[in-house]
């Protein structure tokens, strides 16, 4: 399994650098130790799961990575340039989007309006405008509702918003934190085939879920985190046979 | 190609104000502005006088005293339209409460009412003011403010004839009718009283100047929704700062033309210097830390710190400004005149930061810090320029305070004024400018004269009606009650302000961050 190992180290899209690297990173959450050691990477144009149970330490690894949450050890780096000394702004026009976990979308703006600040640091209007126009195509539903407050938005649409107002930064890497939390299976459904969708115009993912069989299936690799630690590792049908796995997350 | 529209509704409802909820606003702010312009007209001049009476004060006068003249019949003419057109809103509510729209021919009416007045107050002024026909109207007072009172109403016919002839162009630019309105009124409320040297002096001093102020504190706790408790150390830095360049003190005289730039300098310097140690600091804790810098800032120019401050009593003798010929200590109305300006040029201004960039980085920090830093916007600057532009404003305050009171004292800076800017800005609207610019009018009008001058009309009154204790009573003791009793109020009845800001609206209808109850039953 030669490929396996290129897989692995997520350098097999060309690019021979992984687009995303955490290094031995520790976070501490004043004496709470949320993370201990993270490392992983992912490879550009990858879609990467990260699963694990409630409080696992998660969210708390993206928001590391778009700089919300400093590490105290360790390092991040971004197409090779290290970046958990900056701030979250400068991360976020690096290129990471993020949509946080519980959406926090602006509720008193606007569907439009948020989907514009998600395009805050861009100048260049013409490709914002064909990028509002990119959204409205794989959300349709976002797009009927653009005039409406995003805080009267039902809970899908609202996650659809998230993830169309980190879209509108044109990110290379896209952290995305549970999407899926709180839908009806069928949005579910049509959401991660999106996801897909965004992938494949050069987007690279990494992806929260709770549902370990949809990460997995939708994702390349995965990486199990559990109390802070990665547990395991591994290209995601690898993942889907192992039996600890199997037990721990997909219920079987 | 996935979809995600698989329960399409047919049609989205929005929650916003329509379009013909802003037409609505339009046409409420023409028909009270152009009835407040008619009401203040006839009856302020008796207001300011109270114990001056005669004909030819106030186009009231004229209707209540037997007629001198058979022009006095153009003048009942005039009450008669004036009426029509101060009564229309008041019409215009019954039948919205009915819920029933209001008869076009009632348009018709008002329209026709409002040129007629329109015409007829021209015809009086001519006749009266400039080529004084004396048989007319019976004899003419030259130094009697009725012309004043003449403009005003001419003001509020132009309103009300633009409010039922251009209301279909504005509808939906209530800002645009708000300064239509608020405009011709800050040009003619002096002239109004060019007959009380006071007046023009509450104008410049407590009207033109805490709207500065509550202008500047709405940057910071309405654009950014940063509770700032101490606003006034900042208006302390911005007096203090030109107080000393432009008074004996330390002889340097500075022009005033260049201190407020320097006050403004200044002032935001200390804005963004005393705004860093609060930037991790949210809601209360912000406001108790705010509140300490109020209380710091004047006690230091107590101590005289650095032998600057002058202590306890301050510092006096500031130089009065003079443009070209006009010397503003002895013409003191011209410091109205160049605050209108001033003002004027920060609303404009401040109208559009609001729109820009930073005012949408502003929003969306208000609305969720961390979902605005997750879509790059540098929470940090954004915040400490909220605080350096507030600041820089009530620098531009404390530069032409200092330079009408001649003399300032630590005591003008204490609590009290940060409570009362900010009472200002919650009654008109916290966020909204509109509503800072009525709330900061409407708590200055009554604080600052009404109570003032309260005493004094008891007192008249009391001789007239024969009730010697009226004349005891000490209404400016009543000040705080007066904010205390309006926070309340407010609070109680329209917690978004007289008019609310789209985003308090929004709050208010939808019950805020947490929806309540009422609202997920739909009752809200
Ligand atoms: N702001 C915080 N302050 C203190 N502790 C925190 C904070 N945020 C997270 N933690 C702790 O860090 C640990 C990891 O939390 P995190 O939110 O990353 O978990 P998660 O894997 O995303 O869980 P879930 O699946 O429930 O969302 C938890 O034990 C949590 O209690
Ligand atoms: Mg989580």
């Amino acid at each position: 399994m030669t490929g396996t190992a290129a897989v692995l180290t997520g350098a097999d899209a060309g690019s021979g650098m992984p687009v995303l690297e955490l290094r031995e990173v520790d976070v501490l959450y004043g004496r709470v130790q949320a993370l201990r050691g993270v490392s992983l990477t992912v490879g550009a144009g990858e879609i990467v799961a990260l699963i694990g149970s409630n409080g696992a330490g998660k969210t708390t690894t993206l928001r590391t990575i778009s700089g919300l949450v400093r590490p105290s050890k360790g390092s991040i780096l971004l197409r090779g340039q290290p970046i958990h000394t900056l701030g979250a702004e400068k991360i976020a026009r690096l290129g990471v989007g993020h949509a946080p976990e519980g959406r926090r979308l602006f509720g008193r703006m606007t569907v439009r309006e948020n989907l514009d600040m998600g395009a805050y640091s861009r100048k260049d209007r013409a490709g914002v405008r064909s990028d509002f126009e990119r959204v409205y195509e794989l959300f349709p539903r976002v797009k009927e509702r653009s005039g409406q407050l995003a805080g009267s938005l039902s809970g899908g649409e609202q996650q659809m918003v998230a993830i169309g107002r980190a879209m509108m930064a044109r990110p290379t890497v896209l952290l995305l934190d549970e999407p899926s939390l709180g839908l009806a299976p069928i949005v579910v459904e049509n959401l991660f085939a999106v996801i897909r969708e965004i992938n494949q115009g050069g987007t690279t993912v990494l992806l929260i879920e709770q549902n370990a069989l949809l990460a997995l299936n939708t994702a390349r690799r995965g990486y199990v985190l559990e109390v802070g630690e990665v547990a395991t590792s591994g290209p995601s049908q690898e993942l889907l046979r192992s039996p600890e796995v199997q037990r721990a997350y997909l219920g079987m | 190609m996935p979809r995600l529209g698989l329960l399409q509704r047919p049609q989205p409802v929005t929650p916003q104000a329509g379009p013909r909820g802003s037409g609505t606003s339009t046409f409420w702010i023409f028909s009270l502005g152009s009835a407040m312009l008619l009401l203040m007209s006839w009856l302020l001049p008796w207001f300011v006088r109270p114990t001056s009476s005669g004909v030819g004060y106030s186009p009231m006068d004229v209707v209540t005293s037997s007629p001198t003249g058979i022009g006095t019949i153009l003048v009942y003419i005039l009450a008669v339209t004036m009426l029509i057109m101060v009564l229309s809103p008041v019409l215009e509510i019954a039948y919205r409460l009915r819920k029933e729209a209001t008869p076009r021919r009632f348009d018709t009416l008002r329209g026709i009412a409002a040129v007629i007045g329109l015409v007829s107050t021209v015809a009086v002024f001519v006749l009266a003011r400039i080529m004084r026909e004396e048989p007319l109207f019976g004899q003419i007072d030259s130094h009697s403010i009725t012309d004043s009172a003449v403009w005003l109403t001419m003001a509020g016919y132009i309103i009300a004839a633009v409010t039922y002839g251009a209301r279909q162009r504005v509808t939906h630019r209530p800002s645009l009718a708000f300064g239509a309105v608020a405009l011709p009124f800050g040009l003619l409320l002096p002239l109004m009283f060019h007959q009380a040297p006071d007046f023009i002096l509450w104008a410049a001093e407590s009207l033109a100047v805490y709207m500065l102020l509550a202008l500047g504190l709405n940057v910071v706790v309405g654009f950014a929704g940063l509770l700032d408790l101490g606003y006034a150390a900042f208006f302390a830095i911005g007096a203090y700062t030109c107080a000393s360049l432009a008074s004996p003190k330390h002889s340097i005289h500075l022009p005033l033309w260049v201190l407020i730039f320097l006050g403004a300098a200044v002032a935001s310097m200390f804005g963004a210097v005393l705004g860093a140690p609060t930037l991790r600091l949210r809601g209360d804790y912000l406001a108790i830390v705010t509140l300490g810098f109020g209380e710091i800032i004047p006690d230091l120019a107590t101590n005289n710190v650095g032998k600057l401050t002058g202590g306890p009593d301050g510092i006096s003798s500031i130089d009065q400004p003079a443009l070209g010929p006009i010397h503003f200590g002895t013409n003191k109305e011209w410091y109205y005149w160049s605050l209108l300006v001033v003002v004027i040029v920060v609303i404009i201004l401040l109208r559009n930061l609001e729109r820009s960039r930073m005012g949408r980085a502003w929003v969306a920090l208000r609305e969720d810090e961390v979902a605005a830093a997750a879509t790059g916007i540098n929470t940090t600057s954004t915040k400490l320029l909220a605080f350096a532009i507030g600041a820089s404003i009530s620098g531009i305050a404390g530069a032409f305070y200092g330079s009408i009171v001649t003399v300032v004292t630590p005591q003008d800076f204490n609590f009290s004024v940060s409570v009362s800017i900010l009472s200002m800005i919650v009654l008109g609207g916290i966020g909204n400018i509109t509503g800072v610019i009525v709330g900061s009018f409407a708590l200055t009008f009554v604080i600052f004269w009404v109570l003032q001058n309260l005493n004094e009309w008891s007192g008249t009154l009391g001789q007239t009606i024969n009730v010697p204790t009226l004349g005891n009573l000490n209404f400016s003791q009543y000040t705080y009650i007066v904010y205390g009793v309006t926070l309340i109020l407010m609070m109680l009845l329209r917690p978004g302000g007289l008019i609310p800001s789209r985003a308090r609206q929004i709050e208010l209808k939808s019950g805020g961050e947490e929806e309540s109850l009422a609202a997920v039953q739909g009752r809200a």
